[in-house]
């Protein structure tokens, strides 16, 4: 058979993107729970470390179903407020029909653009509340989860991640525990503006609502410290008006 | 035959190894090499990919139109690679890696190890030749890139796999974590590989 005729070619071409596209979408198709049970597992361990049920690394030696037990054994409720900062929804706690909004990209498009946007707020037994942060670092996305202490000002705890920050630098967001841990105890001011400095020698005034940024990671800081601002002022309103 | 396989696994990791001889595949063994365990699981996928295209480029040879060959090969290579995400991604055990890994699984697609490969020799050898060829390959990669991984998170981090084995009063060298160490690191074990074998020195 000639392998070089032009039919030929289209023919085998065609042939073998369909193929290789069915058996693409076949893999994802059968993955897909899996990999979404991961990314939520592992939501959940950033939130219940930023809420100080347990330490980051024990959180992340236990199994996915011990993960989502633990959550279900130590929520209260999770709901959703509106741009007034009014609870005006609710996400399931309930084991096997946990609700979680967990895609952070279009939620922080939608607040930078100024639109109305549903965020969420998780409430554990212990009264901490956690809502999310996200944000560019230098080479692609930072996020995480502050949690705050019921009296909604004083940060209980904070879990950071990333998507390609340099490692041994701008990773130490998440791979050093010391850094969430200087987050632990302070203040956020929501009615000034910035509510929070994540700077380079922020600490040294004795602010409290001041974390010092990492040395040899400006940028993955200064990312930080501008979605730490710009999600702590979406949630100015619901945490502003409990002050009253 | 035993001699001529021998050789195709062997050649690959020594005397022909992709890294410190052909210098193929320098940009990843930059950038994965920070720590052992994410430098581990990038050896293995890269071992899956080489081995798996190779085979099934192979299995194809004879029906591949010349004219549109790199074509057909690089969709069988981003097939084998986005199975290879995907497999990670979906594992309890190999999430967390996938994502430190991030962009550079996918990024096995441009490895010109890969295709250097299967133009090479998968398209004139029988599938099981390709096979062993692609993992020796893969393997000659994944050898250097363990190695280097090895000494720049012991030195950058005093950690091996994570855990500390350095002394705390060691000072971590931030230079080591950096990706231009990752390169004089490599130009010193090429030297020390030429100083070895000598038959690699050019007259």
């Amino acid at each position: 058979m000639n392998t070089n005729s032009n039919v030929y070619t289209v023919i085998y071409t065609t042939l073998i993107v369909v193929v290789v596209a069915s058996l693409l979408a076949f893999v994802a198709m059968k993955l897909g729970p899996a990999q979404q049970a991961n990314a939520k597992a592992e939501t959940l361990r950033q939130m219940m470390s930023a809420a100080q049920i347990k330490p980051a690394e024990e959180l992340y030696a236990m199994s996915n179903a011990d993960i989502l037990q633990l959550y279900a054994d130590t929520i209260a409720e999770a709901y959703t407020i509106g741009a007034d900062g009014q609870p005006n929804g609710s996400l399931s706690v309930e084991k096997g029909k946990i609700e979680l909004i967990d895609k952070l990209k279009p939620q922080n498009k939608a607040i930078l653009a100024g639109a109305a946007v549903t965020l969420p707020v998780y409430v554990f037994q212990s009264g901490m509340k956690v809502i999310p942060i996200y944000g560019a670092g230098l080479w692609g996305p930072v996020w995480g989860y502050v949690a705050f202490q019921p009296d909604g000002r004083t940060i209980a705890g904070a879990f950071f991640d990333h998507e390609s920050e340099t490692p041994g630098l701008g990773a130490k967001i998440k791979d050093e525990s010391w850094f969430r841990e200087k987050f632990v105890g302070k203040t956020v001011l929501w009615s000034e503006s910035p509510a929070f400095r994540l700077e380079k020698n922020a600490e040294a005034d004795g602010s409290v609502n001041a974390v010092d940024a990492i040395t040899g990671a400006t940028m993955t800081s200064k990312g930080l410290n501008e979605a730490l601002n710009v999600w702590f002022k979406a949630y100015e309103k619901h945490f502003n008006r409990e002050e009253e | 035959m035993a001699q001529k396989l021998k050789d195709t696994i062997l050649n690959p990791i020594l005397k022909g190894n992709p890294i410190t001889v052909l210098v193929l595949g320098i940009c990843s063994s930059l950038a994965v090499t920070v720590q052992l365990k994410g430098a581990l699981v990038m050896a293995l996928s890269v071992i899956a990919v080489t081995g798996l295209s190779s085979f099934v480029c192979s299995l194809l040879r004879n029906t591949i139109p010349n004219r549109v060959r790199i074509i057909v090969q690089l969709v069988v290579v981003a097939m084998m690679v986005i199975l290879v995400d995907q497999i990670l991604k979906a594992g309890e055990g190999t999430y967390a890696i996938d994502k430190q890994l991030s962009v550079y699984i996918g990024l096995i697609i441009t490895n010109c190890i890969v295709m250097g490969r299967i133009e090479a020799f998968a398209l004139g050898n029988k599938p099981i030749p390709s096979l062993l060829d692609g993992l020796a390959n893969g393997a000659g990669y994944g050898l250097i890139l363990v190695i280097v991984a090895f000494l720049r998170e012991l030195l950058g981090s005093g950690t091996l796999f994570g855990f500390q084995v350095l002394p705390a009063s060691y000072v971590p060298n931030n230079l080591v974590i950096l990706p231009p160490f990752a390169l004089i690191l490599l130009g010193c074990i090429i030297w020390a590989h030429r100083a070895y074998d000598k038959s690699l020195q050019e007259k």
